[in-house]
């Protein structure tokens, strides 16, 4: 099994939009899946497993083992014009052959279901502490890009997309399916063992623009109140950053010369 | 060659529905020497070996069990007793009660869910309906706690055993891949965890202590003289 997806019943959507948002920098595309999974209560129909993820299982609070999987959950309204699919997980693949496949074998199952839209979430690392986090955006077409402008969405003019969450979308534009990343931006900070930071700021700044765009209702009361609690810790990183860069500037020698290879 | 995995078979098994226990030489060796024990114990006969291409003789990995996809180790082969060795994942079978030993190996990123995927294709040819996983963790806690596949299986070993669910976290290499698969195949299976702690640099040193707790418990559950 390279890349096993499992459906578990028979679905028929209508002109469904497909958002994406695999654990990565700051957890900012997973932490807005997952919001809007539990707000919409959104209904699990597909589960991914894949030998690409990472060799572990994880041991749950109840004691459960759970193998590393992707998931697909759908959300319909009859308001609205356009049913949901959110793909999301508890990992991504390690290896960028990986990556691809898996990216591709979801994107051509979810395609015979008449994709309309992606919406691929990501995070955008900037270099300075981020007080109120943008939310930046890159497309397949200028018309997403002139339509993302706005809700506000900045055009994100260079850089890279690393991951499932950036690599769907350029899948995604060979496949003609027209489709946009948003990306929050964060600091992407990770604890001294190496994990992520999880950055729910930047998830609810992209979360504000997303339910926007889907022209969808939110409660955004829980995730407010998460805000507080992550900001404090980030703001401390930021700090103990600040002092750090402090102490380097001041025991650093003004004349002191760098090799330049 | 073009096999990756291949298994040999030394003698039929003549096992009906055997409980798979399964170990490997993960944190502190629990897993591995408590499955050396109980095959010395119980005189298990060997009924096959598989091998893998997947199976580094030397990780560059470590512990072992860190598999890495840029890190995939070096083949090799081992002398015992003056005879040349694979590395390789050993099942010896034993009776009343019926039992299937699992010896296994760790293979390296590029293996690891296609070697465990075997070792399950081979507990479906013995008829295997459940499994019973060995393991250590380094957390805080009793003596040993356990988890499973399902929360049936939980309260039963609460209820009968007194075990709790303590360990929370990843579960790496060999013996995580089989439990987590093992619930896709509907395999009904409990990890018993050892608690241990990690030695610097040696996280696979042997931890005895912990290996006879495991199998006080073992001994109650297989109703069994360990």
């Amino acid at each position: 099994m390279n890349v096993k997806i499992i459906l578990k019943q028979k679905m028929k959507f209508k002109d469904p939009y497909l958002i994406c948002g695999l654990p990565g920098i700051g957890h900012v595309g997973k932490v807005t899946i997952d919001y809007l999974i539990k707000d919409l209560n959104a209904v699990l129909f597909g589960e991914v497993y894949s030998h690409f993820f990472p060799s572990y299982v994880l041991i749950n609070k109840d004691g459960l083992v759970e193998l590393m999987k992707n998931e697909l959950y759908f959300w319909k309204d009859k308001k609205f014009k356009h049913d949901l699919i959110l793909f999301t997980g508890n990992t991504q693949a390690v290896s960028p052959e990986g990556q691809f496949i898996i990216a591709e074998e979801v994107l051509n199952t979810l395609l015979t279901f008449g994709v309309k839209k992606l919406y691929s979430i990501a995070a955008y690392v900037g270099d300075k502490p981020v007080e109120v986090p943008r939310v930046y955006g890159a497309a397949t077409d200028p018309i997403l890009i002139e339509e993302m402008k706005t809700y506000g969405v900045l055009q994100m003019g260079n850089g890279n997309i690393g991951g499932t969450n950036g690599l769907i979308i350029g899948l995604a534009k060979t496949k003609e399916l027209n489709g946009m990343c948003l990306l929050g931006e964060t600091r992407g900070y990770q604890t001294p063992s190496g994990h992520t930071v999880v950055d729910i700021k930047a998830a609810r700044a992209v979360l504000n623009v997303l339910t926007q765009m889907l022209g969808i209702q939110v409660d955004m009361a829980p995730i407010e109140s998460r805000v507080d609690q992550t900001s404090e810790f980030i703001t401390k990183l930021e700090e103990a950053e600040s002092l750090m860069l402090k102490q380097i500037q001041n025991t650093t020698p003004k004349n002191f010369s760098r090799y330049i290879s | 060659m073009s096999k990756t995995i291949w298994v040999k078979h030394f003698r039929n098994s003549k096992l009906n529905e055997p409980i798979a226990i399964v170990g490997s030489p993960g944190l502190r060796s629990i897993g591995k020497l408590t499955i050396d024990y109980l095959v010395k114990k119980l005189q298990a006969k060997l009924i096959a070996e598989l091998y893998s291409t997947y199976f580094p003789l030397i990780f560059h990995t470590k512990p072992s069990y860190a598999s890495h996809p840029r890190l995939l180790g070096d083949a090799g082969v081992s002398i015992r007793k003056s005879e040349l060795a694979f590395p390789r994942i050993q099942f010896h079978s034993s009776t009343f009660p019926d039992l299937l030993l699992i010896n296994g190996y760790h293979a390296n990123f590029n293996g690891q869910y296609a070697v465990a995927e075997k070792v399950l294709d081979l507990f479906e040819e013995y008829n295997v309906k459940k499994m019973i996983v060995l393991a250590g963790h380094g957390g805080k806690g009793n003596e040993i706690c356990c988890a499973a596949t399902n929360l049936k299986l939980i309260q039963e070993l609460k209820e009968k055993y007194g075990l709790e669910v303590e360990y929370q976290g990843s579960f790496y290499g060999f013996s995580g891949l089989v439990f987590g698969l093992a619930k896709l195949r509907s395999i009904e299976s409990i990890c018993l965890f050892g608690k241990t702690e990690s030695t610097s640099g040696e996280a696979e040193s042997p931890d005895e202590n912990a290996v006879s707790v495991i199998l006080k418990y073992l001994s109650r559950i297989l109703k069994i003289d360990l």
